[in-house]
Order: C-alpha cells, then structure tokens, then sequence
C-alpha cells in the first residue's frame, strides 16, 4: 500500500505542491517567529552578561512588590555605604550605580531614542572596567560636573564630536533640560550601541543629582577578588547591611538571570503575538489540506473500489491516504522549516518597516524550533486527512463498477446538528471568555473562536447552495452563458464549495473583527475626547521610555495665556493583595481639564490621602465616600487612605486616581505620561508659539491640541491595526492557494465538460471566464461567512469592553466594502492559473478520451 | 440518390467540406504511424454521409481533422469555400461556434444545465437567442418537448443523444460532424436518432457526415466513404446494410 501512495504522490507532482504550499506557510511562519525571537532573545540575553560580566555582587533596595507591568520597585540606598563595602575582605573594588533615562538632543532639535524602540538611557560613568562595559574610544570619562560621555552608536548618528555641547533631557524627578560638555565617546565593549539604545554618562555626583538625590544611588556594584566565590562575598556584605531592612545584596549570577527573565517576561507578550499568527495560518491550512484530500478521496473512489475489490483491507486503504499525508507533511515541513529561516529576517524587516527596531544578532537555531514546527506540520497534515482518509476506508468494491465518483452532496440532518451543536459550544466558551472573567479568559475566548470557525465550517455546506446561487444572480446577465455555467458548478458540489470557503471565511472573519474593533475603540476614544477631555492642548511622547521631566509642567504653568497645567502620572499601588495601576494628578480644578463626572465627594478634597474611585470599582469593593482603604505603596509602605471622589467615567481616569502631592511623596521616580494644558478663555490659538517654545528644551514632547491627539491616536490604532493586517495576509494567502487548488481539481474532474464546451464553439475566454467566476463566487461566500463572523465578534467584544472604556459600537461601511472587493479579488486571483490550465485543455483529448 | 435534387430550398451547389491530400502522421520513424495517407474526399451539401473502416483506418481522425479539431500533418481542409487547415484558434472557435455542429459518443452534454439550456449553448455561446421557430421545430423532430427541463442525469442515455442532435441542429451549421453517435445507445434509440438524421438531411437540407463502425447506421446514409490504413478504399451510394456488411468483410479480410 505504501508503494501505492507514494505511485499517487508521484503522479500528481502538482496536487501535493499546492497542497503543501499551506503547510509550508504555517510552518515557515512557526519557524520565522520561533527563530526570531530566539535570536532576539539571546542578543539581549548576551547583553545582560556583558553588562554584568565583572559584576560579583549588588546591593540594592529590596522591592516590595513588582508593579503592574511586573517590574521590581526599589528604593534608592544610601552612597555612603560604598566606603564600608570596599573595606569588606575579598572586595576587589566597588563601585556605584546610578541609572536613568536621558533623552540625547541631536543637532537639529531631535530627540534620540524619544520615539518607539530601544530606550534612551542615562548612568554615572564608572572607572572600573570589570564594572563599566564601555570602552573610551575619543576623548575622557567625564571629570567637571558638566562632563557627559554618550555612545559611538549616537555620536555618529547626530555628528557629534568630542568637545561639543550636547543638550541632554533627564526624566527623573529633577530633571531638567540642559546643555553638557561631551567630554568622550565609547563604545559598548566592541559594540557602537547596546541593542540601539542611546547611553549617556555623567560624573557620580551629576548623576545622583540629575537621576536620583545627592546622596542616594541605585545600587552597589561590587567586584571580588580572585578565588573569592559570589555566595562568600555574598554572606559577607550582608553583614555591612545588617540593620538595614529595605536593603537586600545579591550575588553576580542573580543579577544577571534577573536581567534575563526580565526581558524574557516584556519580550514573551511579542513572541505570543507572532505565534499566535503562525497557528492563524496554520489553522487555515488544515482546511485547505482536509478540502484537497476530500476531493482526492471522491476522485479516486473507483480506484480505491479497485483495490478493496482485488483483496486489500479497509486498514490498508486508509493506511494509503495517511501514507500519503504523511509524505506530503514531511516534505512540506522540511521545506517550511527552510522557508521560515529566511521569513525570520522578513519578519524582523517588517516590523522595522513598523517603527519596531530589533537588534542585529547572528541567527539562532535551536533543536526546539525545529522539532516543534517539524512536528506541528506533521501532526497538522495527518490531523486533516483522518476523515478524508475514513472515507476512502468505506469506500464499497462496488463502485469500482460504477461510471463516475459521484459525492454524495444532500445535506444531512446529523450535519445540521453536529454543525449547531459544535457553533453553541464555541460560542458558550467565547461568551464565559468574555463575560465570565476569571483566570482563562483569554484562553477560553480563542479556543471559543476556534470552535465558532469549525462549528460554522460544517454548517456551511447548508447553506453554499443557496448562497451560491444568490450571490452568482447576476452573473448570468452579467456574463451569459459562461457566469450561467460558473454559478451552477460553484452550486455544484456544496461541500466542496463551503470547505474552500471556509479557509477564506478564517482570514476575512479576523481581518473584519479586528476592523470593526479598531473603528469602535477610535469612536470611544473620539467620544471620550470629545466629552471628558476639556484641556485645549495634550503634550505627550511617543514612548513610554521618554516621558516628561516634572519641569515640563513647572515650565508650562510660566507661558503667558496659559490658565491651567496638570502632569499625569502612572503608578503602581498594592491593594488588599493585589497590585493595581493608579492615575495621579493635580486634583485642584481638575473638571476643567477632564470631566470625569464626580458622582459623589470631590476630587478637590484629594490632598494627601485621599482616593477617587470609579463607581463600580467602589460598588465592587462596597466603598462609599469616608470608606478608610488600606494600600501599600513600594517606596514608603502601608498607608490608609480615605475615599473622597466617586466618578463615573474612567477611560481618562482608570479606577483609581489620587493626588499629585501624594504621588510626589510616595513614588520613587517622577515623571509625566502627559501634561495637559488648557488657555485662558480666547487664548487657546495664541499660547501655542510659547508651548512650543518651552519644548524646545524638551524635544520628546509632543504638542497636540484635541484634533491633532484624536488623530495621532487613530495613527496608532491605525499603526498596529496595519500589523496585524500583514499578519493575517499570511492566512488569507494560504486561503487563496486553497480556492487554487480546489479549482484545479475540479477542472480536472470537469476535463471532457470543458472538452464538450470547447466544441461546441467556447471560446478560450469563456472557459477562463467559468473558472474564474466560480472561484469570485466561493471567494465571496467565503467573504462574507467572515464578515457575518467578524461582526458578531467584534460586537461581543464591544460589549464585553463597554466597561473599559470601549463602549461605541462602529461599523466602518467603507473598510468593510472594501474588504469584499478584496475577497472577490482574491477569488480573480485564484482563479488565475486554474482558469489558464482549463483554457488550454486538449479538446480532442478531452472529448476522445475514456 | 441525390439529396440535393429533393430539397429544393437548397441553393448551396458545389462541396460542404473536403480533405485534399490530407495527411496525418504520429510518431517518427520506426514509429511512424500514418493514420492519413495523402487522402483526397469531398462531401456535398445536403448529404448524409458516413464514413467507415475498420479499428485503425483513420476514419475518427479524418472526421477530427475536417471538424477542425485535429491538426493535419500535410494538406488541406476546406469547409464550403473556407481553408480551415491553419486557421488560428480563435477564428477555429469561432468556425465550430457558427458553422460546425457536434455530436459525439457519450459525454454529450453539460450535466449543469437542462435539457433546452444544453440545446441552445451554442447559441448563448455567441451571445445570441436561437431563432424560436426553428428551435420549436427542432425539439417536435427530436421529441424532447416534455423534458426540457430535465438535466442531463434525469435522462435516458438516447435522450441525451437526442438533445445532443438537437443541439447540432438548432444553429443551421452547414455541417455537422458526428463520430458513433450510437455507439452507447441501444439498438431501438440508436434507429431513432439515426431517423433524425436522415430526416433533418431529407427535409431540411442539412449536410451531416458521420464516423461509425455499425453497417446499420451506415444504412441510413446517402453515401458511404470506406477507409483502409488511411486511405480511401471505396464508397458507395445508396447502401444498405447488406451492401455495407459486403464491403467491410472485404476489408477486413
């Protein structure tokens, strides 16, 4: 049997290439993700060792808890503990560290590294080279107060020399916008940059002043001496810091493996984004593989007759169609596994084509990357011939007798019913997903997804007749004879319609969805800007690395015309256990700068310890006004605050809100998200020129008065909206190739009727014209099965968010014509070859032939 | 036997297709098959005629290559006035489309479309309607007026022979080729599609020329051409079915 399967494969060179084009999509992009996070992931990873390779031992500030990102808040040590480390036996040297961010100004007024992508950070510049990783190559290490060094990778970016003034902005606490002498340019050990972010370094004493408090470093970096192991030196420096409760040491190793899982955790979010993709794609493709086989299966019922009536078994008849899969899997695989090495560096050109730079690293290939996508090619290949190959198995001796293979098409009532059941279970999951809440939320939504795709895929064969024969209504007119013909073969065979329809339905449904979604988030954000948003200007940046120094706020309270200036700050803060993100602003006049709609209390009555709370946080946790809340915050510990404002909107505020002053007391770092600005009456056009000119100093602010923030906000709705768009080209692609080949066997079923037609006085044209019009209409219905999809998920997905702030509803009539044009196009392109191939039939051939 | 003396709406005089030193070869060489051998044959309007020889004679490929569906090695092929022989493929469509008409074995029809739908595709093919009087006249002589609506599984396999006469007939081509039209069909629905034929010819002065191996069908024709390894061999007028059956025992011996 086996010599039986691989004679098929053999015989139909083309058949098993287009089949495998799905397989080898969804496993190149498996590859390609799986590759290109490796290799980010072990550029990043060597980072961190280099950075940290002459570190023995850190002492730091003990975190109280991560934040709501996940990330460690520590409190600031005192400097003064370096003299009693360096005289701990064992130390070699030590060293402080002080760490910030600091945005480079080149010469053109731009800011280096403001915008997305790798951050702009700023240290004290270190002596010692085990600690320090950088290498002078121009110039000195900064000696005067006013003395910067910054990297190769910068200087060369914005032409800087030794010896010229360079404006730096240091976001922190005291930062300020100021012009330094660059003292010196050094390399990242051989590297011009760290993975493209900027560095800049100033003097010990400038950057505690700048970064953190004078007095106060980050941590202690401490080098042991020869043979001194980390956990001795370890136990040893614990000593120095005994008595001190908020200050922890930990040992070289540990720093370094933190540094790692750090990155591990931010970066994991992108990886899944990719995967998530890649099994899109290869969802798609086992409907392409179940339809080709099917279609095989029916084609060759006489031949597996044949061979059940000659003596082979039942088991022998399916291991043949799974022998087939099987080679068919193998091969696919092995080619998508070449295929996705060189998708890795397609995807990391796209998403620098996107505004996400990813650092150079030489490609990394794990034995993971290709088991898994070998193995998930395989399995997914075998996975979609097990009905087709049943059907082959019960295939009777007797229709070796028969005329033609003829597939059995009335739609049966146990379809109808597995069909519902299967749709009500994906649904009943995706709605718990949703509305239900708890841990697997998102789990339960996507597998909920799945199962509607698969529940709607059985149903449609129900309705492609029909469908088809609507949506072909105008054809005959259209096209006469020939869109008569291409309507009746699309309502021909309803399975094999719906199931070619069905990879497309997958990719229309998600491009609609997320369509849909992204034109009603931008309404809710349009409402939102529109109805709460009462400041005239909105200064904001483009990262969230580069956020504003307080003193862009302080600065813009001095331009003439302006009557109001608030800063908004993000923070995190634990509650009863868990840790929640709060909102802090300057709660005097608020209402005229956001119209948060305070049911209850007032947000003037903040002060120091109070707490606004959105309505149905407050229900939730049965708060009223005066209801005394304990919280714990990571700098200064437990406090109790009291509930002084109950609001009813929050997509501008979040659920919790406190005051600035109560922000600037117990958060260690100090920096605005975005400060928005509103002018004395009829001042709002002429305060503009004085803005601009106080973010001058600032390059990373940007300006925006309400228009311009709706639209910077659409662009980036719009920015990730096109991502996620080129993402799904992947399995509206492999969709394409499905309907293809779905053409080409059927043409080949269809050979002498095309014969017939041929001469009978068709033309060329209208042959190509059958074709190309019965793959628009499967094109269509697959179309729009994915809009009626992707509606109703968008629509669940709105209401499910309406407490988050998505809370508008909004069909984009355009988008969406658009993407049906898009679906009959994608039907015009299948049909392309197909239709040429069937142009070219032999009409002799066809008509003589048995 | 003249059929062009009995129809007198007939003015067409002279030759509906003819072959001049037609040949056709496959393969090279030692293989060299020659299924024509330089063959000269004419047919006249108005004229039902066969053509006959035993398996390998070549007579599918002369009714192949004088449909225009075939490409001779050498020679020519005329319809009426018309050199088809290197005509390019379009105006070969158009030809077949306009003055051809077909019947073959079996596989006759498009299984999408009815019965009627399956008469007049030659006709929506050109983006025209079949003239309605003829059309009407066709379907009373095929007898297919109660299953026009049928599609072509519905039908018995002499119906769908008939609906494929009727489609030959239904755009008046000045020829029609028809290679062993009752070749799948029983004896009784074989005679009464050859009736047909014979009829259309009679009454209506369409030229017809037939590929068969059945002495009876033969019989219905006017003239019979006979071909022996790509040649000519005879012909004769006015068979019957004994005649023939004399002729092809000589052949064949």
């Amino acid at each position: 049997m086996w010599r039986v399967a691989l004679k098929g494969i053999a015989a139909k060179k083309l058949r098993v290439l287009l089949t495998s084009v799905s397989v080898v999509l969804g496993v190149a992009f498996i590859t390609g993700t799986l590759v290109l996070s490796d290799t980010i992931t072990r550029t990043f990873d060597t980072l961190v060792v280099n950075v940290n390779g002459g570190l023995s031992a850190q002492i730091r500030g003990k975190s109280a808890f991560n934040d709501s990102q996940g990330n460690a808040q520590r409190n600031r040590i005192d400097a003064s503990l370096l003299d009693a480390v360096r005289r701990v036996p064992g130390v070699h040297d030590a060293d402080v560290s002080v760490a910030g961010l600091g945005v480079i100004v080149d010469k053109t007024g731009k800011g280096l590294n403001a915008g997305q992508g790798p951050p702009p950070l700023a240290f004290a510049w270190s002596n010692n080279t085990a600690l320090n990783p950088m290498r002078l190559v121009s110039g000195t290490p900064p000696q005067q107060p006013n003395d910067i060094v910054i990297d190769k990778r910068s200087a060369d970016r914005a032409h800087f020399v030794v010896g010229d003034q360079v404006r730096v902005v240091i976001i922190a606490t005291k930062g300020v916008s100021a012009v330094y002498h660059l003292a010196g340019i050094g390399k990242f050990g051989s590297a011009d940059s760290p993975a493209g972010a900027s560095l800049v370094f100033f003097t010990t004493a400038t950057a505690e002043r700048l970064l953190a408090q004078p007095g106060k470093v980050d941590a202690i970096q401490v080098q042991a001496d020869a043979g001194v192991s980390q956990n001795t030196l370890v136990s040893r420096l614990k000593t120095v810091v005994r008595g001190q409760p908020g200050v922890e040491v930990v040992g070289g190793a540990a720093v370094v493996q933190e540094g790692q899982d750090n990155f591990q955790r931010a970066f994991g979010f992108f990886k899944t984004f990719l995967l998530v993709f890649a099994f899109i794609a290869l969802f798609v493709g086992t409907f392409v593989i179940y339809n080709t086989f099917s279609i095989t299966v029916a084609q060759r019922t006489r031949e597996y007759a044949l061979l059940r009536a000659i003596g082979a078994s039942r088991r022998q008849v399916t291991t043949s169609v799974f022998a087939e899969a099987l080679v068919t899997g193998v091969v696919a695989s092995l080619v998508g596994l070449g295929a996705g090495l060189l998708l890795a560096s397609g995807l990391k050109a796209l998403l620098a084509a996107l505004g996400i730079d990813i650092p150079a690293g030489s490609t990394v290939v794990t034995s993971g990357t290709v088991t898994v996508a070998l193995s998930v090619g395989i399995i997914v290949t075998l996975m979609a011939s097990l009905f087709p190959a049943l059907k082959a198995s019960r295939v009777r001796p007797i229709a070796a007798m028969r005329e033609v293979a003829i597939e059995d098409d009335r739609p049966s009532l146990r379809r109808t019913i597995a069909g519902v059941i299967v749709t009500a279970l994906g649904l009943a999951s995706l709605l718990n997903g949703l509305f239900g809440g708890g841990g697997n939320a998102l789990a339960n939504v996507a597998i909920g997804a799945v199962i509607i795709f698969i529940g709607v895929a059985i149903l449609g064969p129900l309705v492609a007749r029909p469908a088809a024969r609507l949506i072909g209504a105008p054809l005959p007119s259209l096209r006469g004879v020939a869109g008569r013909l291409a309507r009746d073969n699309a309502m021909r065979n309803p399975k094999r319609t719906a199931s070619t329809a069905s990879a497309l339905m997958i990719g229309v449904g998600l491009v609609a969805f997320v369509t849909i979604f992204a034109a009603s988030a931008q309404a809710s954000i349009d409402h939102v800007i529109d109805s709460e948003m009462k400041a005239d200007y909105i200064v904001s940046t483009s990262s969230q690395f580069s956020t504003l120094p307080p003193a862009v706020e302080t600065d813009l309270r001095k331009v003439p015309g302006v009557e109001l200036v608030s800063g908004v700050r993000f923070g995190s803060m634990k509650f009863a256990g868990s840790v929640k993100q709060i909102e802090a602003f300057d709660p005097t006049n608020i209402d005229q700068l956001f119209d948060i709609s305070v049911s209850k209390g007032r947000l003037a009555d903040l002060g120091l310890d109070g707490l606004g709370v959105y309505k149905t946080t407050a229900s939730d946790h049965g708060w009223v006004i005066g209801s005394r809340v304990p919280v714990q915050y990571a700098k200064t510990g437990v406090k109790t605050l009291t509930v002084r404002a109950i609001y009813t909107q929050q997509a501008l505020a979040g659920p919790y809100v406190i005051s600035l002053a109560n922000y600037e007391q117990n958060f260690t770092e100090q920096s605005d998200a975005v400060v928005i600005v509103k002018a004395a009456p009829g001042a709002a056009a002429s305060v503009r020129p004085g803005i601009n000119a106080v973010l001058k100093r600032y390059p990373n602010g940007k300006l925006q008065d309400r228009a311009e923030y709706k639209a910077a906000q659409a662009k980036q709705v719009q920015q990730l909206l096109n991502l996620i768009y080129a993402m799904l080209m992947m399995a509206v692609f492999i969709a394409l190739f499905g309907i293809a080949n779905t053409l080409a066997l059927s043409i080949f079923e269809r050979t002498r009727e095309i014969g017939l037609l041929r001469a009978v006085g068709g033309s060329k044209a209208q042959v190509r014209s059958v074709v190309r019009w019965e793959s628009v209409i499967i094109a269509l219905f697959g179309t729009l099965l994915g809009l009626l999809i992707g509606v109703f998920f968008g629509w669940v997905l709105v209401r499910a968010l309406s407490d988050q702030g998505i809370d508008r509803f909004s069909l984009p009539p355009g988008q969406l014509v658009v993407l049906v044009v898009l679906g009959a196009f994608v039907g015009t392109l299948a049909a392309w070859l197909p239709a040429r191939r069937a142009a070219r039939i032999d009409i002799l051939q066809a008509i003589t032939t048995n | 036997m003249n059929a062009v003396a009995q129809d007198p709406s007939q003015k067409r005089a002279g030759v509906a297709a003819r072959a001049v030193d037609a040949s056709k070869v496959y393969g090279q060489g030692d293989n060299e098959v020659r299924a024509l051998d330089h063959i000269n044959v004419e047919f006249a309007p108005a004229q039902y005629s066969a053509i006959m020889g035993p398996s390998g004679s070549g007579k599918s490929t002369l009714l192949q290559c004088l449909a225009g569906l075939d490409q001779l090695t050498s020679g020519q092929v005329f319809l009426g006035d018309l050199d088809i022989t290197n005509l390019h493929e379009k105006a070969l469509t158009r030809v077949r489309r306009d003055r051809i008409g077909f019947i073959f074995q079996s596989f006759n029809l498009i299984p999408t479309l009815t019965a009627l739908e399956n008469i007049t595709l030659p006709e929506k093919l050109a983006g025209k309607d079949a003239d309605p009087a003829w059309l009407d006249q066709v379907i009373e002589i095929v007898g297919l007026r109660s299953r026009l609506r049928h599609r072509p599984s519905e039908l018995s396999g002499g119906q769908q022979q008939r609906v494929a006469v009727a489609r030959a007939l239904v755009s008046r081509p000045d020829i029609i080729f028809a290679d062993e039209p009752t070749g799948n069909v029983d004896s009784k629905a074989g005679a009464e599609i050859l009736g047909f034929m014979r009829q259309v010819v009679r009454e209506f002065g369409q030229t017809i020329v037939m590929v068969t191996h059945d002495p009876i069908a033969a019989s219905y024709a006017d003239r019979v051409v006979f071909l022996a390894d790509g040649s000519i061999d005879d012909e004769l007028v006015g068979p019957t079915t004994e005649s023939v059956l004399d002729h092809m025992r000589r052949l064949e011996v």
